[in-house]
């Protein structure tokens, strides 16, 4: 509706441009730190993080949230970028952003339903040791001084929002950058800075098609590479609307999210840029900040182009471990701390979904892999609660020699051996009812365990009925749609 | 068409200056076609965080503690918007239940007037609204700027008004023979509300007398088949104009019409019809979509 784009769009202006400002400033270090991750020049992350911002503005589905360059998505380069360069990069890229537009038009953002609580978690808690571990080769090796630098900008970051009046008003990452520079340069200290790490922009950027042979042999390099940023990109850029829906009270639409992802990253990777999706703190940041709207994402990129354009030749200077201490700060953020007090309070399935993940993501450095064994393992856990949810209620009758057994619950993989224990096989009786009007058989396994229980009930002797088998394998048809409606549910659930 | 029986008239009120002529029109209209009256408040949440700090960093637990703030700040908000819609909801109600009906239902709920109608619409019969709500204050001109979007959301007729009430006697029907002035068309000779009484015009607009001639022949036949009378006019020339002296000249009180029929786009480049004439005329508005 045009009524709703003009106040994403113009609703809040004030607020939107000076949370951009601020969120811009806080994007330059990151887009250079991730660079440095995917081992790129820095000049590839900026380019990235202001197409992307600009782009997902215009295209996104989640009005005030930030995408940009990312670390989640810059792990997943290192080895392209090693053996095929930064060309290759770039196909990898645009790949990645096709595959997130096909993603959208498949509503594969549903799937984000399988994401419990605890996989979530376990996501934000690897993103932040990732982040951290990607700091250790700039603090390892180096001087005193560089170690006494990251110090004293982490204190800054932390500290200075206390200073009275001035504190709020400028960002302190901002700060830190700022002062750390002045130090490293008046007192002449020989530590590593920015432009030691690689070109920075010094124009704006130009329209490039990657220079690769288009053909099988690069389309099988490059989509191993591409599959995964899809899917890593998406999964943050819509765990960061969920965050910021909750924060804002207000709703995203996650389909446009995902082709606008797509459309991000393709832009991207024809300037130069590498992939990205939405950043959680700088998301967080812009709301704390005041920013709502989709202007302030638009501001947020076109400033820090302007920024770095501009001033490539200052942010040469930059003490690397100013942009170690902003880094720091990102991952100190983005961990859930109160997880790990919940360790000993949350039930013990939760706590190892949730272990499990980071652990996952933490060995292979992918966060897909670190969600999928989250999801897994968090099914396993859910299959064997429901396995519980079954119970058989057995009868007697002495006049006609009948044994009956009345099914209650769940019958499925998970539960069918035990199932299959309820029933007494040495009991010499005439005849066998088996009542299974409350029970319902959830797969094939199911049946088939209550098949083996008919025969082996027949081998000993017995006459064996079985009643109310079409109520209970109703649940068998796989038609999720009736399970939509009220009254199909209440048939379904009615027996419990 | 059962539009009628089974369905709420339903009145959005705001406290603005067009609300108590909502209530009126929304009470005449529940009485004269026998369906329950239910008002709705709707509580726009625009809020904007005035606690906004521009530290740029992350503190730990940050989400956790920025949710728990914008939460705190938005719940007083809240608060006071609900009881103030209460307010407004308690005095129509008091009014309603004072004119004579019985089981006026008052209901508040958060979201845009589009959204919430868009939620409600199964049960609704019709909607009144002001043309202007709070935000055109004071503004002789001007229409509300959600009127449009409530109107396109909903499949249901729409009374809106424009001025404070007075007992309706003259109906206009506009008609073009576009689909929705047939649906139009349809809800007069089906409605209870038109067989009490109303003296109903039909005016046909076009761009030879002929055709708007044949135009009133087809809607004298509908109408006379459902047992009302009417008066017709066949009119060549500019539409808006035409349709608003008649209104004038005839002193009409309520204009029927198929309204937005083309899409939002259409009216953004050529200017909507449905808008020209709220804008133009001084009677109330009866449109069907």
């Amino acid at each position: 509706m045009l009524l709703s784009a003009k106040q994403d769009w113009l609703g809040n202006v004030r607020n939107d441009v000076l949370a951009g400002i601020v969120v811009a400033l806080a994007l330059v270090p990151e887009a250079i730190a991730f660079s440095i991750i995917a081992g790129v020049d820095p000049k590839v992350g900026l380019y990235a993080s202001f197409a992307i911002a600009v782009i997902i503005s215009i295209v996104g589905g989640r009005a005030g949230m930030i995408s940009a360059a990312t670390a989640a998505t810059a792990l997943l380069m290192v080895t392209l970028v090693k053996d095929h360069g930064l060309q290759y990069l770039l196909v990898a890229t645009i790949l990645a952003g096709v595959l997130q537009i096909v993603a959208g038009y498949l509503n594969l953002h549903k799937f984000m339903s399988f994401i419990s609580k605890s996989v979530m978690t376990g996501f934000l808690n690897a993103l932040a040791i990732l982040i951290f571990m990607a700091q250790l080769p700039e603090l390892t090796n180096v001087t005193w001084h560089v170690y006494a630098l990251t110090a004293a900008g982490l204190g800054i970051i932390y500290l200075f929002p206390y200073v009275p009046k001035i504190g709020t008003l400028l960002p302190s990452p901002l700060v830190n950058i700022v002062v750390l520079t002045l130090v490293v340069y008046f007192f002449g200290i020989d530590v590593r800075t920015i432009g030691d790490m690689g070109d920075l922009p010094d124009t704006l950027p130009i329209f490039l098609w990657p220079d690769v042979p288009f053909n099988l042999e690069t389309l099988s390099i490059v989509f191993p590479y591409s599959i995964s940023i899809a899917i890593v990109g998406l999964l943050e850029s819509l765990l960061t609307a969920n965050v910021i829906d909750e924060l804002t009270d207000t709703e995203s639409d996650k389909k446009r999210e995902c082709k606008g992802q797509g459309i991000a990253n393709i832009g991207s990777g024809l300037i130069g840029g590498m992939a990205g999706c939405a950043m959680i703190g700088q998301s967080i940041i812009n709301v704390k900040s005041g920013g709502r709207g989709r202007l302030s994402t638009m501001v947020a990129g076109v400033f820090l182009l302007i920024l770095v354009v501009f001033l490539s030749d200052i942010l040469s200077i930059v003490p690397m471990a100013a942009l170690v201490a902003v880094m720091i700060m990102v991952s100190i953020g983005t961990f859930n701390w109160t997880s790990i007090k919940e360790l000993k309070t949350n039930p013990v399935s939760a706590s190892s979904v949730m272990v499990a993940t980071v652990i996952v993501v933490v060995w292979t450095h992918n966060l897909a892999f670190g969600v999928f064994t989250g999801i897994l393992i968090g099914s396993l856990f859910m299959a064997q609660r429901l396995s519980q949810y079954l119970l058989v209620e057995s009868g007697y009758d002495e006049a006609s020699d009948t044994r009956t057994y009345q099914v209650i619950g769940q019958v499925f993989f998970n539960s069918s051996d035990k199932f299959i224990g309820f029933f007494d096989f040495r009991e010499a009786v005439d005849k066998v009812v088996i009542d299974v009007h409350r029970a319902h058989f959830w797969d094939i396994t199911g049946v088939a365990a209550l098949d083996k229980v008919v025969i082996k009930l027949r081998r000993e002797g017995a006459d064996v009925s079985i009643i109310g088998l079409n109520e209970a394998s109703e649940t068998l048809l796989d038609k999720f749609a009736v399970h939509d409606k009220p009254e199909e549910v209440e048939k379904i659930m009615g027996g419990h | 068409m059962t539009i009628m029986k089974n369905g709420l008239i339903l009145a959005g009120v705001d406290g603005s200056e067009l609300s108590g002529s909502v209530l009126d029109y929304a009470i005449w209209l529940s009485k004269k076609s026998a369906a329950p009256l239910k008002l709705l408040h709707t509580i726009e949440h625009s809020h904007h965080s005035e606690q906004v700090g521009h530290e740029g960093n992350l503190t730990p637990n940050i989400k956790e503690h920025l949710l728990d703030e914008l939460s705190d700040e938005e719940r007083l908000e809240s608060k006071k918007l609900i009881a103030d819609g209460k307010q407004i909801l308690n005095e129509a109600k008091d009014k309603a239940e004072a004119a004579g009906l019985s089981d006026v239902i008052a209901k508040q709920r958060h979201g845009t007037l589009p959204e919430a109608l868009l939620d409600l619409q199964s049960h609704l019969a019709m909607v009144v609204l002001g043309s202007k709500g709070r935000g055109h204050e004071g503004e002789l001109h001007g229409l509300g700027a959600q009127l449009e979007d409530a109107i396109r959301v909903i499949n249901k007729p729409v009374f809106i008004t424009k001025s404070t009430f007075k007992e309706p006697k003259k109906v206009m029907f506009a008609y073009n023979g576009s689909p929705t002035s047939h649906k139009a068309l349809n809800l007069l000779s089906n409605m209870a509300l038109f067989k009490q009484g109303l003296e109903i015009h039909v005016v046909s607009v076009q761009k030879n007398l002929a055709a708007a001639q044949n135009l009133i022949e087809d809607a004298q036949s509908v109408l006379n088949a459902a047992g009302l009378d009417m008066i017709g006019q066949a009119i060549t020339g500019e539409a808006v104009e035409a349709l608003t002296h008649y209104q004038m000249v005839h002193d009409i009180d309520i204009t029927v019409m198929g309204g937005f029929s083309h899409g939002k786009l259409h009216g953004f480049f050529f200017g909507s019809f449905t808008t020209q004439m709220l804008l133009e005329s001084n009677t109330q508005f009866l449109l069907v979509r």
